[in-house]
């Protein structure tokens, strides 16, 4: 229990060193998170404009997609605020041998790495989450309640994927790409009503591609105040997080060293 | 005169054909970067088979289904082959190396468009070709006619010029801004719903769609993509007139601005 605290202060301390550098540029710092509200904002009104011309899509309506952007929006806001070197950015520091770096610090290496990065940007998907969220009208305790957790869940989620994603790195070697790639897969099939998918693209979105863990089951156990459905998708957080940890540990066998000098700023 | 033609037109031409030497020395890595295509494509699809299905009609706004689906790709080719110049430019003012290109034997923004024009190019060509078989098998063949192709890649080419123009306003902003994206990003989201990446113009509200079909956004987009699925000579003279006045305005602000900025350049040291 000891030991958690120190790391979790040792992750904390992480945070703020990289907050401190980010507002360090505050007219960059405001223009990303007031780019990013106007980012998911525009993603909002083609919905509204949508909802508006054709009604409901296969039962989905406005009401859902104004839950799905708040679940989502904050889920990703929160993983890649403070794990900002999870999916294409691990691929990169393994590609270029830059773990080297992390290698000699006696701390944990997995969150040591992913947790060093901030992308400031998340902030205006965080702070878009909440504003989505008035929107739904569900101020019941519970759905409040749910809200949160599902997308704490969600950013747990996110993060353990893409820590996945940035592994291949380890075993394809330019994996760059690739990570970005498979990791805006998940974000935009999580974006869009699952019910428009069926069949094996559905299969993909419960499984290889898990984007109905992201979206659709969140708003689910919002609407439903579904327990047990929560305990569900914590569930499969817990699996996916092991999964990660693994094939982390895996890759990291494979890493040789980079001969670059590389200095961290 | 013809001789000075010739040699500006060689000179433009071998940036060109560099900048594609290069693009097709690394396709592999292009094609990595365009196979997004196929699932933007792949959502697409069912989101607006769902949508015909829903309203159980087979047109809407004069479109099918199949028009639909293939207007979505002609957007995406338009919107994802654009020449990405206004951040190199960003990058240049910043680091203050447009000092050394300014000098060169070229017109530094002719350099970035016919240097962009390979990449883009490729970039076209390549999410077309990724998106293609998915639009045949969902949507068969194009309707388009021959004769009225080399029309459509008249407004397509003229849509590209006047993107280009716009960006190049955008790029060049960073003489007084410094930091253009949120300027790039403002004018990306407005192509996406003003400009009918989205969602075609014809099926926006009323009140909406008539200021959006004289606003630049949708010459860059939406004109080529709607005319490939539904060619209509009136539509075709009234996008072109447009595509041209916006052309001459956002040109000239873009010579004004070009002129201003460029005086404007203070070089510290060596």
């Amino acid at each position: 229990m000891r030991r958690l605290l120190f790391e979790l202060s040792f992750l904390k301390a992480l945070f703020v060193v990289n907050l401190s550098s980010a507002m360090e540029y505050r007219a960059s710092f405001i223009t990303q998170i007031v780019g990013m509200l106007i980012n998911n904002g525009i993603y909002f009104v083609f919905w509204l404009l949508f909802f508006d011309r054709f009604g409901s899509v296969r039962g989905y309506q406005i009401d859902d997609i104004y839950l799905l952007f708040a679940i989502v929006t904050l889920g990703f806001g929160l993983a890649f605020l403070f794990a900002g070197n999870a999916g294409a950015n691990l691929a990169y520091l393994v590609a270029q041998g830059r773990l080297d770096y992390y290698l000699v610090f006696p701390r944990p290496l997995l969150p040591h790495v992913i947790f060093s990065r901030m992308i400031v940007s998340t902030m205006g998907d965080i702070v878009f989450g909440f504003v989505a969220f008035l929107f739904t009208g569900r101020f019941h305790p519970i759905e409040i309640l749910f809200f949160l957790l599902s997308s704490v869940l969600v950013a747990l989620l996110l993060t353990a994927f893409g820590v996945i994603a940035g592994s291949l790195a380890f075993f394809m070697g330019n994996a760059q790409y690739a990570s970005q790639q498979i990791t805006n897969s998940l974000l935009t099939f999580s974006m869009y009503p699952n019910v428009l998918f069926s069949g094996l693209a559905r299969t993909l979105l419960y499984t290889l591609i898990p984007a109905a863990f992201v979206g659709a089951i969140p708003v689910q156990i919002v609407q439903g105040r579904d327990g047990v459905l929560l305990l569900g998708l914590a569930g499969f957080v817990l699996l996916l997080w092991l999964i990660a940890t693994a094939v982390f540990s895996l890759g990291l066998r494979r890493y040789e060293s980079g001969s670059a000098i590389n200095i961290n700023v | 005169m013809l001789t000075q033609l010739r040699l500006t037109t060689t000179k433009y031409g071998a940036i060109t054909l560099t900048n594609l030497q290069n693009q097709l020395a690394y396709i592999w890595d292009a094609l990595g970067r365009a196979v997004f295509i196929i699932l933007i494509m792949f959502i697409f699809v069912q989101l607006w088979t769902a949508v015909y299905q829903s309203q159980n009609t087979t047109e809407i706004a004069g479109l099918t289904l199949a028009n639909t689906i293939w207007y979505f790709l002609i957007a995406e080719v338009m919107e994802l082959g654009k020449i990405r110049h206004d951040t190199r430019i960003t990058e240049e003012v910043r680091d203050g190396s447009i000092a050394y290109t300014l000098v060169r034997p070229y017109n530094y923004l002719a350099y970035h468009f016919f240097n962009g024009l390979a990449e883009g190019g490729v970039k076209m060509v390549l999410i077309f070709a990724l998106g293609l078989p998915l639009v045949l098998y969902y949507a068969g063949s194009p309707t388009l006619t021959w004769a009225h192709l080399p029309l459509v890649l008249l407004v397509m080419g003229l849509a590209v010029l006047l993107d280009f123009f716009v960006l190049s306003i955008i790029g060049l902003l960073a003489f007084v801004t410094e930091d253009t994206f949120s300027f790039r990003l403002i004018y990306q989201k407005l192509v996406f719903i003003l400009g009918g990446l989205m969602i075609p113009l014809d099926f926006l509200p009323d009140w909406l769609q008539g200021t959006a079909r004289v606003l630049p956004f949708n010459l860059t987009t939406y004109a080529p993509a709607k005319l490939f699925v539904a060619f209509e000579w009136f539509q075709f003279r009234q996008i072109v007139g447009l595509q041209l006045l916006w052309l001459f305005i956002f040109g000239a602000v873009l010579l004004w601005q070009y002129r201003v900025m460029t005086q404007r350049l203070a070089i510290n040291g060596g």
